[in-house]
């Protein structure tokens, strides 16, 4: 079976650091795929290249069937590929209805139409109680929400997570993981994660793929990839990966 | 606001706006004929500046190229009202060449940016013969007998209304919602498929149709135009206090904002004469102290207030959900 998003070879470079080195991945339908890995490891970058923030140097990625590798994100957006932002980016003087709304603009030019819709998606993530209010004054777990919120009403395939539970506490964490693990529900394909909260990548992930310095070092199950000395290494040091042997 | 409120609001506004026209005191009319005007100006700023968030400081390029434009085609003698058109027409097509330019760059830049672009019109109206240089163009008069400021006022308050609908359907349209957006954060905007450069420069294309359309009832109104009045960097940042002041992004700051300004000034300079501007100046720090969102801003932000989230609305939600048990 074809995966639904393809990243071939590609490489980032910000003037003298390479960003991300050669790294192939890919995301097939139904699945869950988690991006891991230290901090500085590239792992943003490679959603900013996926959705269109950022292009690659070298390489290529396809979605869907078509070649994204150098498309804008607007456009990104309109195959069907969702993300949300590590520093979470809500229109702060927009009300969190409002905000979601824009999503659903995707789909619909009538206000009432994406009002009815982004009100159901809030719903869904128990946001409904604060759709009102303006989402300048929420607090982060509410704006972590409102970023997946915003990006699901988009009806997108592939939704990139970026952080969605860091600097959330375990209880906000666990809760909002269980949303995540229902997304299908809303027609979304793949759910393509960068985490560090390995508690919630564990119980979620289908598959994982480990980045260190811009490259690609393990991939594979979750209960396979924590044992991986490579990824380890990565983590704690050459010391424990001896120990890991 | 929901729509009878709208509608009641707008005809009690027409209503009202119809009284100057008992008068046939022509200085009075004249007065009024420029509120109306203004109040069409930052409407059309507030498309631009207000909902999509870009600080242009160079609308008296739209301005001064409707008014020049009527000028220079009826001087050729095209006939007025063809020559109003085509003023129109090539006002709003430059407003989009000029978009794609200026649209590339962002925050202080685009404001410097647009201001570079009225100053060399502003510049090479002073310079041109066609223009007439330094010594300026005589307008033809669209209206003309008795009732000149009475139809010239009427214009005014059309073209106001004009903007007035514009304003309310972006307010009410997803146009107005993703202009917004691309304000509140262009990342965002674009993430849920948001051309962003198109959509301003949608925006600053009917910005600079309303805006050259005033300027040109303007150019005619006063029968004679320089570059130092139509084409100045005053009439651009008017444009932009008047909305700001009256409340950016909403839909009655600028029609405020043009009352108390241009209604104020004329008031101080009758009373006090040359320190009015003194008293202008201390009116705009007062309101940009006390009220950083307009007068308009200030008044939703009123209306709001006491309606605060919940600390952490999820916080009992988490152990409903069931997945803490560890």
């Amino acid at each position: 079976m074809n995966p639904l998003l393809e990243v071939k070879n590609v490489s980032k470079r910000f003037g003298g650091l390479r960003a991300v080195k050669d790294v192939s991945l890919a995301m097939h339908a139904g699945e869950i795929l988690f991006v891991i890995g230290p901090n500085g490891a590239g792992k943003t970058t490679v959603f900013n290249l996926i959705s269109g923030f950022l292009h690659p140097d070298e390489g290529s990625i396809t979605f869907n069937g078509h070649d994204i590798t150098r498309m804008p994100p607007h456009d990104a957006a309109w195959l069907g590929i969702g993300r949300t932002f590590q520093i979470v980016k809500p229109l702060p003087s927009l009300t969190v209805l409002q905000n979601v709304m824009l999503g659903a603009f995707m789909h619909t030019g009538n206000v009432r139409r994406a009002e009815e819709e982004a009100g159901r998606i809030l719903e869904f993530l128990q946001m409904s109680q604060v759709k009102d209010f303006l989402a300048r004054g929420l607090p982060l777990a509410s704006l972590k929400r409102l970023e997946i919120a915003r990006a699901l009403a988009t009806k997108p395939k592939l939704i990139l997570l970026d952080e969605v539970v860091s600097g959330l506490t375990t209880a906000e964490a666990l809760a909002l993981a269980a949303l995540v693990k229902r997304l299908p529900e809303w027609g979304v394909s793949v759910v393509g994660g960068v985490e560090h909260v390995m508690q919630v990548v564990m119980k979620i992930a289908d598959r994982i793929v480990v980045l260190d310095y811009g490259a690609k070092i393990a991939e594979g199950k979750p209960e396979e990839v924590v044992r991986n000395p490579a990824v380890i290494e990565a983590y704690l040091g050459p010391r424990y990966k001896e120990i890991a042997r | 606001m929901s729509g009878w409120k709208f509608w009641v609001l707008l005809a009690a506004g027409c209503a009202v706006s119809c009284l100057p026209l008992l008068s046939s005191n022509n200085y009075l009319l004249q007065v009024f004929f420029r509120i109306a005007l203004f109040a069409a100006l930052g409407l059309a700023w507030n498309l631009v500046g207000g909902y999509a968030g870009q600080l242009s400081l160079g609308h008296a390029a739209f301005f001064g190229m409707g008014a020049y434009g009527l000028a220079i085609f009826a001087a050729h003698h095209v006939p007025m009202w063809i020559s109003l058109f085509l003023a129109v027409l090539i006002s709003t097509l430059v407003g989009g060449v000029i978009g794609k330019i200026v649209f590339r760059l962002r925050g202080p830049y685009f404001a410097l940016a647009t201001i570079a672009f009225a100053e060399v019109l502003r510049l090479g109206a002073a310079n041109l013969d066609i223009t007439g240089g330094a010594i300026g163009l005589s307008t033809p008069s669209l209206f003309t007998g008795e009732s000149f400021w009475k139809l010239f006022y009427l214009s005014a308050v059309i073209l106001a209304v004009l903007s007035f609908l514009t304003n309310y359907w972006t307010s009410r349209s997803r146009f107005g919602y993703y202009l917004m957006a691309i304000r509140e954060d262009e990342d965002t905007a674009s993430a849920v498929g948001i051309d962003t450069a198109n959509y301003k420069l949608r925006s600053l294309i009917l910005s600079a149709f309303l805006t050259s359309l005033a300027g040109a009832f303007y150019g005619s109104a006063f029968q004679f135009i320089v570059p130092d009045s139509v084409l100045t960097i005053d009439i651009s940042v008017q444009m932009a206090i008047i909305a700001m002041l009256g409340g950016a992004g909403t839909l009655l700051g600028p029609v405020v904002g043009a009352i108390l300004l241009t209604g104020a000034s004329e008031i101080f300079k009758n009373h006090f004469g040359e320190r009015h501007l003194l008293i202008y100046g201390g009116l705009i720090v007062v309101v940009v102290l006390f009220l950083p969102e307009g007068i308009m801003g200030g008044v939703q932000q009123l209306l709001r207030h006491g309606r605060r989230p919940p600390a952490n609305p999820l916080a009992m939600k988490a152990e409903a959900q069931g997945v803490v048990r560890q």
